[in-house]
């Protein structure tokens, strides 16, 4: 007999999913089964969480570009 | 992320069997969701079957459909289904499967279109005298008053500079505060002007297209009555309510209908439904107007006016200083924005409720009689996002918006309305912010055979519920399980 069970899955590159199983290595409280390259089945409950985690974690790596800039200052 | 607001299919799928009976027993009901929530084929599906005397073999409704349809065809029993309108029976040796509406149904949409029976249910028409002042135009004026009072309310709660006291002071009955701050449309916060704040949900709200946004409201009273009846006090039943509801929406606008005619319990929803500006009740009469937020609640068709129109309205309200200077009517239904490559944004406009949603996701930087302009920037589109706005909701805003001579060029040039630049860039913002999607579900796994997995699999992905799968695993992802736990109940039936 099959089972359903309940969670959330996320699709992501496989840079973000590497953070995230990571992240996960401290406490092994997030991810419930690891799919695929792109795809990680987690807690429901733990979402909130793993998004605060991650905003952190790619503050600190990631400074993106203004993608214009032009004489709008002055006013 | 964004936070989806509360829609009506939603509300209904989680309803029990039993409830749908009740409703069903309504003729105006069961048009009402004939009308509003079936996609096309499904409609195809009930008209064919309105008046077969037995069962259809399910072999046979296969013949209705283009062999390329299947995918259609099973959304659409999916639909059906989760509606209680159709009854499939379970598969088995010696019979094969039938489909048949269920009965309530089928007698309450034969007598909606025959306009048989006295059930009363499209409201009795008044026969009183009628006062001659009250005519469309009035009751558009009015439901706009009542509505618009509504989303000043929770726009206001943005806070900052673009809330006037004088619009603090007006608002909506408390009633209807209340239930925006049980919506947790906005919430009750000390450190603002108005006391309270609005949230992502909001936001969301805010944005909608006003026929969805009456539905939001609504659904949050139902669910605030189901609550409250839990303790028994207020004497209002929800599904009688709901049922209500899909009546108005079948009653025609400018036309007076007999209070009389209705059950206590739906007389004690009227003085609710005025404060939404659902309906308009002249004092002293036994009469009641359905207004046009309440006859456009079942029409799939966006009859009533979009939030740009009520932006036009708000800005009519405050028509004195525009046109003391002299601004051509920024009013009427047009659009008023203009945005240029280089992400600056100008808006003709002097309506506060109009400037506010601007603000949530361009940074504006002058504001002058009867127009504004700011630019996009990849922090203000950051901010809206983090609000759970998406980056198609503000193109779609900003495209529904368009001033007259951006549309017209762009006919003119055979060029889309806004400039692709600017459209891709929003949408690459909001990819930069979410780094990963999320999707809320089951995960099937453990399965007996390779043949049970790939049975459940196709199905899965046959009636549209299936988001992921491996083969090699034999684990698959879907966003609902109801229907593949009742496939599988009836393939084991079957063995």
């Amino acid at each position: 007999m099959p089972r359903a069970v309940r969670g959330v899955l996320i699709t992501c590159e496989p840079a973000i999913k590497s953070i995230i199983v990571h992240l996960d290595s401290e406490n092994h409280d997030i991810i419930i089964e690891d799919l695929d390259e792109t795809h990680l089945f987690v807690k429901e409950n733990m979402i909130q969480v793993l998004k605060a985690k991650l905003e952190e974690h790619l503050k600190e790596t990631y400074r993106p570009e203004e993608p214009l800039q032009d004489s709008d200052k002055e006013y | 992320m964004s936070v989806q607001s509360y829609q009506l299919s939603d509300y209904l799928e989680k309803l029990p069997g039993t409830t749908f009976r009740k409703l069903y027993q309504q003729p105006s009901t069961a048009l009402a969701i004939f009308r509003r929530m079936l996609p096309h084929l499904a409609k195809v599906f009930v008209q064919g079957m309105l008046y077969m005397p037995w069962p259809l073999p399910l072999s046979d409704l296969d013949k209705w459909v283009n062999p390329d349809g299947k995918m259609a065809r099973d959304r659409a029993l999916m639909t059906l289904r989760s509606l209680h309108i159709i009854t499939i029976t379970p598969p088995g040796k010696d019979k094969p499967q039938e489909i048949s509406l269920t009965t309530n149904f089928k007698k309450s949409l034969r007598s909606a279109f025959e306009g048989s029976g006295d059930h009363l249910s499209f409201g009795l028409p008044s026969t009183r005298p009628i006062d001659p002042s009250i005519n469309i135009t009035f009751l558009d004026r009015y439901a706009r008053k009542k509505w618009e009072d509504i989303l000043h309310y929770v726009v206001n709660s943005v806070g900052g500079e673009t809330s006037s006291s004088r619009l603090a002071a007006a608002g909506p009955k408390a009633s209807v505060k209340d239930l925006l701050i049980a919506g947790r449309l906005v919430e009750r916060r000390s450190d603002t002007k108005t006391g309270i704040a609005i949230t992502q949900a909001g936001f969301t709200f805010l944005l909608q297209e006003a026929n969805a946004q009456v539905w939001t409201l609504l659904l949050l009273w139902l669910e605030a009555v189901d609550r409250s009846s839990a303790s028994n006090t207020t004497g209002l039943d929800s599904v009688d309510m709901l049922s209500f509801l899909f009546m108005l929406g079948s009653l025609d606008l400018g036309r007076a209908y007999d209070t009389e005619a209705l059950t206590e319990s739906r007389r004690n929803m009227l003085p609710s439904l005025v404060d939404f500006g659902l309906i308009y009740i002249p004092r002293d009469t036994r009469q009641y107007f359905p207004t046009r937020l309440a006859t456009t609640l079942t029409s799939s068709a966006s009859a009533l006016r979009s939030v740009s129109s009520g932006f036009a309205a708000a800005t009519h309200n405050n028509s004195a200083d525009v046109t003391s200077i002299g601004t051509p009517e920024a009013s009427n239904s047009k659009g008023s924005i203009v945005i240029e490559t280089n992400y600056r944004l100008y808006a003709y406009t002097s309506s506060p409720l109009q400037i506010a949603v601007l603000a949530l996701f361009a940074t504006l930087h002058m504001r002058f009689p009867g127009m504004v302009s700011g630019r996009l920037t990849r922090d203000s589109i950051r901010r809206a996002i983090s609000y759970g706005i998406t980056a198609d909701q503000i193109i779609s805003y900003l495209a529904a918006h368009a001033h007259e001579q951006m549309v017209r060029t762009a006919a003119a040039l055979g060029r889309p309305v806004l400039p692709p630049t600017v459209v891709d860039q929003i949408r690459l913002w909001q990819l930069e912010n979410e780094r990963m999607s999320t999707q809320a579900g089951f995960l099937f796994k453990d399965f007996d055979s390779v043949e049970e997995y790939t049975a459940l699999s196709s199905y899965a992905e046959e009636i549209g519920v299936l988001e992921w799968k491996s083969d090699k695993k034999g684990l698959f992802f879907v966003s609902k399980y109801e229907q593949i736990r009742d496939y599988l109940k009836s393939r084991k039936s079957a063995k």
